[in-house]
């Protein structure tokens, strides 16, 4: 499935073109089975919305580094807000970002 | 089926609280009296553990598994704890390591500057990794499965509340982040490999002639790393005396984009031959006394949905997550 072909056509619109550019990073960096333009911004990341786990975060974490020049600490108390969701994500990568 | 992250620990935490009461008012003497009394009683009680038992010792044995046989295991399983108690009491010098084979394997990762990771599995003792400290020149940590270990953990980390630093627990989002921390600033990091509970991202390997579930989390971790992998055990080989071996496994584990699958199960299989030698060598010094090779499928998530057609088995397979792993 790719993104012409999805069928919550919505889904994309509600998107930032950041949000978009994220949300590739995280489909391309964790090898998922889904297109970007399914990832709902505001719903979550890890556990029960999208299913993500740690080691994914962990490659997450990497992959923004790379791209945008970011750390992600382990011991950044905003972790849990920063990884909610793709828009917490987003504003926070957007905010931080080196490159 | 139990899950295993409840059954083994929880069936065993009993055993503990009793014998850490022995260690603390009766001498080694009558610990060792007792000992055998408290294997018959987990024989008697625990039929999941005696079935378990019965069937890994078949499979390794080759042979008709006697009754013998189970006690002689579960008393092995037994005395490691009781070892185990006592190298968290800082009593590690009643423990005889008799000889430490690939030291030098890990002197060679470590001089890197990049840290390593350390494989292991529920085979004899991983706490005896604790007696490497002393040798060792950076930290090691041990990432571990604690929010539902039990009584078991809880007892041993009042044991020794310092052991609790050097524990990464996994089920924190940030929990492979500060893995990736420890590792950058050198630190060796040990991962227990071999159990793939319910919902863990798994992939299969031939265990003993049989396909076994195995969690793909630890190789996709030490992967992502990028650093030196090497393998752990330490084996049970006489009364408190145990015979340590560091082997070489990767020199970094790569999973190409391409074929990322194959390549896991190709890594996972690795370490499946390994364990399956080492429990040929030691059978007695395996410590899963759950059903093995019989494991629930994983769950799905939207991110890697089960997919049923026939060409996407081997991704769903692989699909879930790892937070429940490890242990």
């Amino acid at each position: 499935m790719n993104i012409e072909t999805a069928t919550h056509p919505a889904e994309i619109a509600m998107q930032s073109p950041f949000e978009q550019e994220l949300a590739m990073l995280i489909v391309t960096a964790l090898h998922l089975e889904i297109s970007p333009a399914e990832i709902e911004p505001v719903a979550p990341l890890f556990g029960d919305g999208l299913g993500l786990d740690s080691i994914d975060a962990l490659e997450l974490a990497l992959a923004i580094s790379r791209e945008f020049g970011l750390e992600l600490k382990s011991d950044d108390d905003r972790n849990r807000a920063i990884f909610a969701n793709l828009r917490a994500l987003a504003d926070h990568v957007e905010t931080h970002r080196t490159k | 089926m139990s899950d295993w992250s409840r059954s083994p620990e929880r069936g065993a935490s009993w055993l503990v609280h009793l014998m850490l009461w022995l260690m603390r008012h009766l001498t080694w003497f009558a610990s060792g009296i007792v000992l055998p009394g408290i294997t018959a009683w987990f024989y008697l009680t625990s039929a999941t553990a005696r079935g378990a038992s019965t069937e890994y010792l078949g499979r390794v044995l080759g042979r008709r598994v006697t009754p013998l046989d189970v006690l002689r295991h579960i008393h092995v399983f037994a005395s490691s704890i009781l070892d185990r108690a006592l190298l968290l009491t800082g009593k590690a010098g009643t423990i005889t390591i008799e000889k430490i084979n690939g030291l030098e394997d890990v002197d060679a990762a470590v001089a890197q500057g990049r840290g390593c990771v350390l494989l292991g599995a529920h085979l004899g003792s991983f706490a005896v990794l604790r007696t490497m400290r002393e040798r060792c020149p950076v930290p090691i940590k041990v990432l571990m499965y604690r929010a539902n270990a039990g009584a078991y953990s809880t007892v041993m980390e009042r044991l020794d509340p310092d052991a609790a630093q050097d524990v990464i627990p996994i089920g924190d989002i940030q929990s492979m982040l500060r893995v990736h921390e420890a590792v950058a600033a050198g630190c060796i990091v040990g991962i227990l490999a071999d159990r793939a509970p319910t919902g863990a991202r798994r992939t299969f390997a031939s265990f003993f002639g049989r396909q076994a579930a195995f969690p793909v989390g630890p190789f996709v971790l030490a992967a992502s790393l990028g650093v030196p992998v090497l393998l752990f055990q330490a084996v049970r080989t006489g009364k408190r005396r145990y015979q340590v071996t560091f082997t070489p496994f990767a020199e970094r584990i790569t999973l190409r984009r391409a074929c990322r699958d194959a390549d896991l199960s190709a890594v996972v299989g690795r370490y499946a031959r390994w364990l399956e030698q080492s429990c040929r060598a030691h059978p007695f010094n395996w410590f899963n006394f759950f059903p093995f090779w019989e494991r629930a499928e994983h769950v799905p998530t939207k991110a890697r949905p089960l997919v049923p057609a026939a060409a996407s088995a081997s991704r769903a397979r692989l699909g879930s997550k790892f937070d429940a792993a490890a242990g």
